[in-house]
């Protein structure tokens, strides 16, 4: 053991504040309500990752990671065969969890489980039997990966709105990601910091890859990379110490904002409270972009108004289609031609929900996206975007409008679609999403196993049962 | 929006051009300077190989050991799939921040021919990789980074916010992996949009034991993003003409078509490399010159101690650069990233070396004493650019005098580039005592005549510190 050249002081900056916390979370600072909300994150995240397991683009991630698996210890989603190294095992479940875009959504706007939850399955399988953590561990890391995550994004006002640069799940997530995994593997506090620095050089990703099948790649490597940076931070590696904190002239997680305001965090206990608290998630209803979600409830509920009137859903009868819709170029796709293209188009997830009165995994598949009746449907659609329309997930609203060639205008509106945080989904509708998901690739006893292993979770020994299970 | 024109994108521009260029077009200039740089770097990167932060990655990357193998640069006793051989051979090269540096701003070479030899290992046994075709892609993967750098004005200059081998590093690397692996235009396009999702890491991790791996992990990342694309997978593929692709790691971004194939202008032949004397960032090396004639002036004869107690003071003028500006670095990579301790260190011992680095010397009084009276000034004219900056050092003795002189030009800059023995001098100062004589030798000679190399696996060979014995004789040429 030597000592290195930085002096590891922890209580003045921002950084140190974080690696503290990290390090000194206990199962006793996670509250009722934050152990429920994020056990319900995590049976989520399995069955989006399980159904993610079956898209073209986790097999492409699969197959090139088999490449290099020679200690393989580590689970993957929906292939009880194989097994790889953790960090690529927990790259392809991370893949598979954001494959379809059907994984959970926080404000300020990212995708927190999937960056998360598969470092901690493969980290637990790396350790030896005789250091096993137990589910309230595992709980707790994941909290302690969310937590860092959500203070993160309170850095920046831009974190709020829809992102436009960076896609946030890379950018927060790879941290998330490592502080989970320096949670779990129980760094000093030192070690947390230094985890936290090293992730910080292997986050970020364009925002231009979204909508396109690179983009579960972020959250595959989100949470590869927070892993590997834990790794690397338990070997030793050690990077600036200051990496949280503004440093003008030398940027440091700074450089992923224009406008940065880094603060510390409270030491764990009474002054200090977990963000999912407070904020909690949305969990989706179908594989698309969160946005989509209200206006399809706008146009399912417009929808239910024309049947009412004219019988049944005539596309004939109707001239337009009216959508009020919030700024954000990425989801705004008139004439998407790939499904990941579709899960990020507004004017797609209206037509589809008006022509079939429903959205789900299907209504994604090529023939979907490309039949007749949906394109000719997409011909009638017009966007506006007004003024009081804004691009945030807590504020945004959508709208549906018909526009009959009667004259008649039919309209839909939807502040708070069901699944979003302010209408959490039931337990019975969040566990029949599980089921349907899982259903995919596993079978019912397994199925059954893991809902109930996530429900016990703070009662299990040996928390590395739950990546076993997959 | 990117500029289209009759080509379309820019993305697609690219994709065409690192598909189409071939060997024909490499021109003499180019071929000269690059055959440089490779020797350089495999120098840079065999010394580096000794470096803690490279054992460390080579410890966290046998985890990961399968039956793909490549050679870690000076290493008989192990190997690793060529992701981690990328890797850990990327960070080998920038370990000392010892590798060679362009203009726009960012180290070229270690973020591209790592990969391309652990690459170049992994194919299957029938297929040869010639030097040449090394040679081509190693300048596919220069020039792409250096188009990129031209995208912005922001990379004229010294960096602020994120570190370019990150940024540009990542994408020259898939681009010369995808040349190597022979994509067709839409899986070199794809590699390119994969790649964009890989890049960019912060400033603030310069000047710590993490700064190697962003040149580790653009070497990596650029082969996994190559690899991806030849599985099929897709992404953006107008990554390098939109705002929120590429455009996110810059504040001004302005993306432009290549010029055409024929006769194809390389940046290299118009813009040299700058190689370093010692390994410190590159900012230092003016310092350094410029200190060593102030102390040529002040002492008679060079065994001869400087006269510390007469010393008041000690101005540099510099530009600003903040994190080179340490006043008491207390690390090797802080010492490395301080004008003042490369200016004390050269007026004490005459010249730079990597033995200025070594903990003893970082912390020996004399130099803690010297760098106490150590200041920076930065003037206007002083722009923090590699193409432009100058230093000047000013040592004011107690008797009121003052010795001064000013580096605009350091020996190893591009305007003053390393003569042939030099460069020799460097390579074999870093390589021997990790390799035998005779794969050191052998390695200048591959490299000298790699365009006639039949099969460039003889380089690895010599890399892994094999004896030459074990080779046949007739190695090399076609």
């Amino acid at each position: 053991l030597w000592i290195k050249g930085h002096h590891f002081a922890p209580d003045d900056t921002v950084t140190g504040s974080f690696a503290s916390f990290i390090s000194a979370a206990r199962p006793e600072h996670l509250s009722q309500t934050v152990r429920q909300r994020s056990k319900r994150m995590i049976l989520d995240s399995l069955g989006v990752g399980l159904v993610g397991s079956t898209t073209r683009v986790f097999d492409i991630a699969l197959r090139y990671c088999r490449l290099y698996s020679s200690v393989a210890v580590s689970s993957v989603y929906g292939k009880p065969g194989v097994k790889l190294s953790p960090t690529l095992a927990a790259f392809t479940n991370g893949v598979a969890t954001h494959s379809m875009d059907f994984d959970d959504t926080w404000h300020p706007a990212t995708h927190p489980s999937g960056a998360v939850l598969p470092a901690l399955l493969a980290a637990s399988q790396m350790l030896p039997p005789s250091a096993k953590p137990t589910g309230l561990d595992f709980l707790l890391a994941f909290n302690v990966g969310l937590e860092v995550q959500g203070r993160l994004m309170h850095f920046s006002t831009e974190a709020h709105d829809i992102p436009k640069r960076f896609h946030p799940p890379s950018v927060v997530g790879t941290l998330g990601g490592a502080a989970a995994a320096a949670k779990l593997l129980s760094l000093s506090p030192a070690q947390c910091c230094h985890a936290l620095g090293i992730a910080a050089s292997l986050a970020g990703a364009p925002m231009a890859n979204a909508a396109t099948q690179a983009k579960p790649l972020h959250v595959g490597n989100a949470t590869r990379l927070g892993l590997e940076a834990a790794l690397l931070a338990a070997r030793g590696m050690e990077a600036s110490p200051l990496i949280l904190d503004d440093i003008p002239g030398c940027s440091g997680f700074g450089a992923f904002y224009g406008v940065y305001q880094p603060k510390p965090l409270p030491a764990p206990g009474q002054h200090h409270q977990f963000l999912l608290e407070k904020q909690d998630i949305a969990f989706k209803r179908f594989p698309a972009h969160l946005g989509m979600h209200w206006v399809v409830d706008a146009a399912l509920s417009v929808r239910n108004l024309f049947i009412n009137q004219a019988g049944s859903f005539s596309p004939a009868l109707i001239r337009s289609i009216l959508l009020k819709i919030p700024v954000s170029k990425y989801i705004n796709r008139p004439f998407p031609s790939s499904e990941h293209q579709a899960r990020h188009s507004f004017q797609f997830n209206a037509c589809a929900a008006l022509l079939d009165g429903e959205v789900g995994l299907g209504s994604f598949s090529e023939s979907s996206i490309q039949r007749q009746e949906l394109r000719e449907l997409l011909d009638k659609v017009v966007v506006e975007h007004p003024e009081d329309n804004m691009a945030n997930f807590d504020k945004m609203y959508g709208e549906v409008a018909l526009l009959l060639h009667t004259g008649d205008v039919l309209t839909g509106k939807c502040d708070t679609f069901y699944g979003h945080w302010r209408k959490p989904l039931s337990k019975e509708s969040l566990l029949k999403k599980f089921r349907s998901n899982a259903s995919h690739v596993l079978p019912e006893e397994k199925i059954e196993a893991i809902i109930t292993l996530v429900e016990n979770l703070e009662n299990l020994s040996d928390s590395s049962q739950l990546a076993c299970s997959l | 929006m990117g500029k289209t024109s009759v080509w379309g994108t820019v993305t697609e521009n690219f994709a065409k051009v690192i598909h189409g260029l071939n060997a024909n077009q490499l021109t003499d200039q180019v071929i000269q300077r690059s055959k440089r740089m490779i020797l350089d770097t495999l120098g840079v990167g065999l010394l580096g190989t000794t470096t803690e932060v490279c054992h460390k990655v080579a410890q966290y990357s046998k985890i990961y050991s399968s039956d793909l193998s490549s050679t870690i640069w000076g290493h008989l006793d192990f190997r690793l799939p060529p992701l981690y051989a990328a890797f850990v051979n990327g960070v080998a090269v920038h370990s000392m921040d010892f590798d060679d540096t362009w203009h726009p701003a960012t180290h070229p070479s270690g973020a591209v021919l790592p990969t391309l030899i652990a690459l170049s290992e992994a194919f299957p046994q029938k297929k040869k990789i010639s030097g040449l075709d090394l040679l081509l892609a190693f300048n596919v993967g220069i020039e792409v980074q250096g188009r990129l750098l031209h995208f912005s004005k922001e990379a004229r200059n010294i960096p602020k916010r994120f570190h370019p081998p990150a940024v540009v590093g990542t994408m020259g690397s898939a681009a010369a992996c995808a040349k190597l692996l022979a994509l067709d235009q839409l899986e070199c396009k794809n590699a390119l949009a994969i790649a964009a999702s890989y890049a960019g890491a912060p400033l603030a991790n310069a000047a710590t034991q993490i700064k190697p791996l962003h040149v580790g992990n653009a070497a990596k990342h650029g082969l996994e993003a190559a690899c991806l694309a030849l599985q099929g997978l897709q992404g953006n593929k107008q990554i390098l003409d939109v705002e929120s692709g590429m455009g996110a790691f810059y504040t001004d971004y302005n993306p432009q078509v290549l010029p055409t194939l024929e006769s194809y202008p390389w940046l290299l032949d118009q813009q040299d490399v700058a190689i370093k004397r010692f390994p410190a960032h590159l900012a230092t090396h003016w310092v350094a010159d410029a200190a060593s004639s102030v102390r040529r002036k002040l002492v008679e004869n060079s065994e001869n101690l400087l006269p510390l107690d007469k010393i008041e003071k000690v101005i540099l003028k510099v530009p600003e650069v903040k994190y080179v500006n340490r006043p008491s670095p207390a690390s090797e990579h802080e010492a490395r990233h301080s004008f003042q301790f490369v200016a004390c260190s050269a007026l004490l011992d005459g010249s730079m070396s990597v033995q200025s680095f070594t903990s003893e010397n970082i912390h020996r009084p004399a130099l803690r004493e010297l760098l106490c009276k150590t200041h920076l000034e930065h003037p206007h004219d002083n722009t923090p650019s590699f193409d432009s900056l100058y230093c000047q050092v000013t040592v004011t003795l107690q008797d009121g005098n003052t010795i001064s002189d000013r580096c605009t030009t350091f020996y190893g800059h591009w305007r003053k580039p390393l003569k042939k023995e030099d460069l020799e001098k460097k390579f074999q100062s870093n390589a021997l005592g990790i390799l035998p004589t005779e794969a050191v030798e052998g390695i200048i000679e591959t490299v000298y005549n790699l365009e006639k190399v039949e099969d460039c696996s003889v380089l690895s060979t010599f890399l892994s510190g094999q004896s030459a014995r074990a080779l046949p004789q007739k190695r090399f040429f076609l």
